[in-house]
């Protein structure tokens, strides 16, 4: 137990070697890949133990990807669930039983599975969750649309958010990572934008595939792994804790915050493995400011771009983190700003409540929810570039 | 402890929300201040002892004979508690137990408050209780009483306790024993 | 096995209460030739809980855990339900995850227990009512059965929501009037004992908890074949005595008379099942 013998191999042969040598030291090569194949090059390097699945547009590839790690003997455990409720429940049992666990998802499928969230954060354990947002019914859609993302904010679970592969391939190693700390030790969701990222080719630059995360410890987990090999041997995860003397209410609210702390304590983890909890592009000294995550971000980078040629100076702040939220860089990022506009794939705008709620007393800068878009529509970059005109009344050609 | 925000209006303050993490490796916690371990065992014998009734709570990490670092570290809690004329408690297990503990034997993390209270126990060390359990139970001590509250982790800390001591092993314990005998040396002198 | 969990380090065990150290002391570890009959003189693996007075449930919880052949190395999975007030008392590694989802997370409990321990044994036992076994847990109980997990799960059938107040269950009898069926349960009782062997059980028990020692042997039985074969249920009557209007000590009764009719003793198992509960006989264990 408590093993201290460093292991020099992992399940398939792969040289063990330190997160920080596989996300910053180690050469990487150019490759072409889908989102899709990104999530599998990062499972085979992740020495991951247990994965379950379930078919659902767009994330099936992903699943079915690892699916053929765990044939190729990367993955210890692979099987298909029987609805994303079973699927979240079966991946929770198997971090209990202390594995290094993935699992896939998307729309509907969140929300058929999301009783199992907040479980996985009450009972602290780091399971993986790859996000491939699509919409929600009614009606029915499969079209990239994020507005899932809105109902995960106050699961518990960390929640990062992808702008390409390459972010995707990288947070999915630093997401283990960080969420196996013994004092972060909750899930995390790495949320891309479905399709966009899933499903499209793009350059990205992998490390050698000989190499792999160290193996999960369980023993450093925040609670007793249940295997029967850990004290106390009378141990329930997780009881009806106001049971205890009938007076332990306050059991319960102490939980809930210990595990919203361990989110804020994966601030300085987050930071050094992501490079930073927010990516600045444009012109730092803009007063126009667009803060986005995921694909929106890459959209209003191409925004800043056209509105660069028309001399109208403009940065992105894009979020890497929304749980923790990066409340002290969005502040700080925005310290000039006179127009924030924060740019969504979803009806709601929940990314710009949080950003309204985190800047309000910091920033007097007009904070403008748009464009927003929704159902599987596209967000050109030129529409952007629209609605920033619309408020400075300046006309510029090229715009739709 | 907060005013304002989400922790100030729970019963629960919580340390995060006010700026405090577990303290970086090597290092060690004074309330909000990130010191050098061996001025936080200072600081943290000092207060065991001269505060009323201190108390060591082991867990069930040191409690039971599961691997030899346990078995180490039960000799050293022992030891622990005889230099500073500690009482031992234990957390044995985590469950809600039904239909009450026994304030003056045993601790339980659902509350923690209550051994606390019925023992009037001013300062505290926890030591071999699993993070979670210590965390929940941490800050309810907070909240609840005015106990001066010591972590020894063998993990990240904890930023819940009045002084967290992280990464403790067999050797840190020994050498907080020993600086606990010439705290207490010092202290005779006055 | 991992009996060195429950061993108390010779130092502090002056400070350890009494119960705990009984555990260690007297409890029966490490003999797979445990049972009912130990329970007199030895140290039970559940403390005093919160179950009515007289309840069958509490007797059948004992009797199981009694007769687990290796405790050391079983891993409980429950429910929401009454059994939940049990669970935290239960000197075991234990999971109360959510309502309904109980066979799933023992799926990946024992999978993962698989890998990580080659060559040990770990039993995964699930105990769960019958609402979360039937209703709101029946996708999760037939799919880990279709997926021919090595698990045994065990139902406690009381015939209703007892916890949240005495509503019909999917296994209420038809006709019987409970909450949420003011004017009587509308459809017959679901055949649970049925649908797990239609979905893949190599054994099967459905009886009432009358008698410990049939307990012992169908418990004996359904985790030795779920270790060697594949999923293995069994179907326990333990009457609510409170929803039905029994006193305290009724509930023996009650079962004795169920026992002659819709609880009469049933039991089935596959070739392969009865090839290694022969095996298990042979070696005295059973």
């Amino acid at each position: 137990m408590q093993a201290t013998e460093t292991l020099l191999y992992n399940r398939a042969g792969q040289k063990i070697v330190s997160p920080d040598y596989l996300l910053f030291e180690a050469p990487r090569a150019k490759h072409f890949m889908t989102g899709s194949e990104a999530v599998k090059e990062a499972v085979r390097r992740a020495s991951v133990d247990a994965s379950v699945s379930y078919p659902i547009t767009p994330q099936s590839e992903a699943a079915h990807l690892i699916g053929e790690l765990w044939a190729e003997g990367y993955v210890g455990v692979y099987f298909r669930g029987e609805s994303e409720f079973g699927v979240m429940s079966e991946v929770a049992g198997c971090a209990m039983a202390g594995a290094r666990t993935i699992t896939t998802t998307s729309g509907p499928g969140t929300l058929r599975a999301m009783e199992n969230f907040p479980m996985w954060a009450g009972t602290r354990i780091p399971v993986q969750l790859v996000l491939m947002a699509r919409g929600i019914n009614s009606p029915l859609s499969i079209q990239p649309d994020n507005l899932e993302v809105g109902f995960l904010l106050d699961t518990g679970c960390m929640i990062w958010y992808a702008e390409t592969a390459q972010d995707l391939f990288d947070m999915i190693l630093a997401g283990f990572t960080v969420a196996e700390q013994p004092d972060v030790h909750v899930p995390v969701i790495n949320v891309i934008d479905g399709f966009f990222v899933s499903h499209t080719r793009e350059a990205i630059m992998l490390p050698p595939d000989d190499i792999a995360l160290p193996p999960y410890n369980p023993y450093k987990a925040p609670m007793p792994v249940i295997d029967a090999e850990v004290p106390p041997g009378r141990f329930l995860r997780d009881p009806f804790v106001m049971k205890s003397n009938y007076i332990s209410y306050a059991t319960h609210a102490s939980w809930q915050w210990e595990v919203r702390a361990a989110i804020e304590r994966s601030r300085p983890y987050a930071k050094h493995y992501l490079r930073g909890l927010i990516e600045l592009f444009g012109n730092p000294e803009a007063e126009l400011v667009f803060v986005a995550c995921g694909t929106a971000s890459a959209q209003a980078k191409e925004a800043v771009r056209l509105l660069e040629d028309e001399g109208i100076p403009a940065k992105v702040v894009k979020l890497k983190t929304i749980r923790p939220f990066p409340i002290e860089e969005l502040r700080e990022s925005v310290k000039g700003a006179k127009y924030i506009f924060v740019p969504e794939f979803n009806v709601v705008g929940w990314l710009e409540r949080e950003v309204r709620r985190y800047l309000y007393g910091h920033s007097n800068a007009e904070i403008i929810g748009a464009p927003r878009v929704a159902g599987g529509m596209t967000m050109p970059a030129e529409a952007i570039v629209k609605e920033v005109l619309k408020l400075t009344g300046k006309e510029v050609k090229h715009v739709i | 402890m907060a005013h304002i925000g989400q922790s100030g209006y729970s019963p629960y303050p919580v340390a995060v929300y006010e700026g405090i993490l577990t303290p970086p490796p090597g290092k060690a916690l004074i309330f909000n201040e990130i010191v050098d371990e061996d001025i936080a065992m200072r600081e943290a014998a000092k207060a065991m002892l001269t505060r009323q009734n201190p108390t060591i709570f082991p867990g069930p990490q040191v409690l039971y004979a599961w691997n030899e670092e346990a078995k180490e570290k039960a000799k050293l809690v022992r030891k622990m508690a005889e230099v500073l004329g500690a009482k031992i408690i234990p957390m044995y297990d985590y469950r809600p137990k039904y239909p009450k503990i026994n304030p003056s034997v045993e601790i339980n993390p659902n509350h923690p408050n209550l051994t606390i209270w019925h023992n009037k126990i001013k300062a505290c060390i926890f030591v071999g209780v699993h993070c979670h359990y210590a965390n929940v139970a941490l800050k309810i001590i907070r909240a609840e009483t005015d106990c001066f509250t010591i972590a020894m982790c063998s993990m990240a800390g904890h930023e819940d306790a009045m002084i967290t001591l992280r990464d403790q092993h067999a050797e840190d314990m020994e050498r907080f024993i020993k600086i606990a005998e010439e705290v207490k040396r010092e202290l005779k002198q006055y | 096995m991992s009996y060195n969990i429950y061993e108390i380090n010779e130092d502090l065990k002056e400070f350890i209460p009494k119960e705990i150290v009984d555990l260690q002391e007297r409890a029966t570890w490490g003999n797979p030739k445990r049972g009912v009959m130990d329970l007199p003189y030895s140290k039970e693996l559940v403390e005093e809980h919160s179950l009515c007075a007289g309840c069958p449930e509490s007797a059948a919880l004992r009797y199981i855990l009694a007769s687990l052949p290796n405790p050391e190395d079983t891993i409980i999975v429950n429910s929401t339900g009454c059994t939940s007030l049990v669970f935290p008392h239960i000197a075991l590694h234990t999971v109360h995850s959510l309502f309904g989802n109980q066979n799933a997370v023992a799926s990946g409990i024992k999978r993962v227990l698989e890998i990580r321990f080659p060559d040990k044994v770990k039993d995964v036992v699930v105990l769960a009512g019958d609402g979360a076994t039937v209703d709101i847990g029946l996708d999760c109980t037939l799919q880990s059965f279709f997926r021919q997990e090595r698990i045994t799960t065990i139902c406690f059938d009381n015939e209703v929501y007892a916890n949240t107040g005495g509503q019909e269950s999917g296994l209420t009898v038809k006709g019987y009037v409970f909450k949420m069926a003011p004017k009587g349960k509308q459809f017959d009782k679901v055949p649970m004992w049925q649908l797990a062997i239609d979905s893949g059980c190599h054994y099967v028990a459905r009886l009432t908890v009358s008698s410990p020692k049939r307990v012992e042997q169908v418990i004996k039985k359904a985790i030795y074949v779920a270790r060697e074969v594949g999923p293995t249920y069994v179907h326990l009557y333990t009457p609510c005595i409170l929803e039905i209007g029994l006193n305290s000590d009724d509930g023996l009764e009650e079962m004795r008379n169920r026992d002659k009719e819709r609880f009469a003793f049933f039991e089935y198992m596959t070739p392969h099942a009865e090839e290694v509960i022969n095996k298990v006989k042979e070696e005295c264990l059973l």
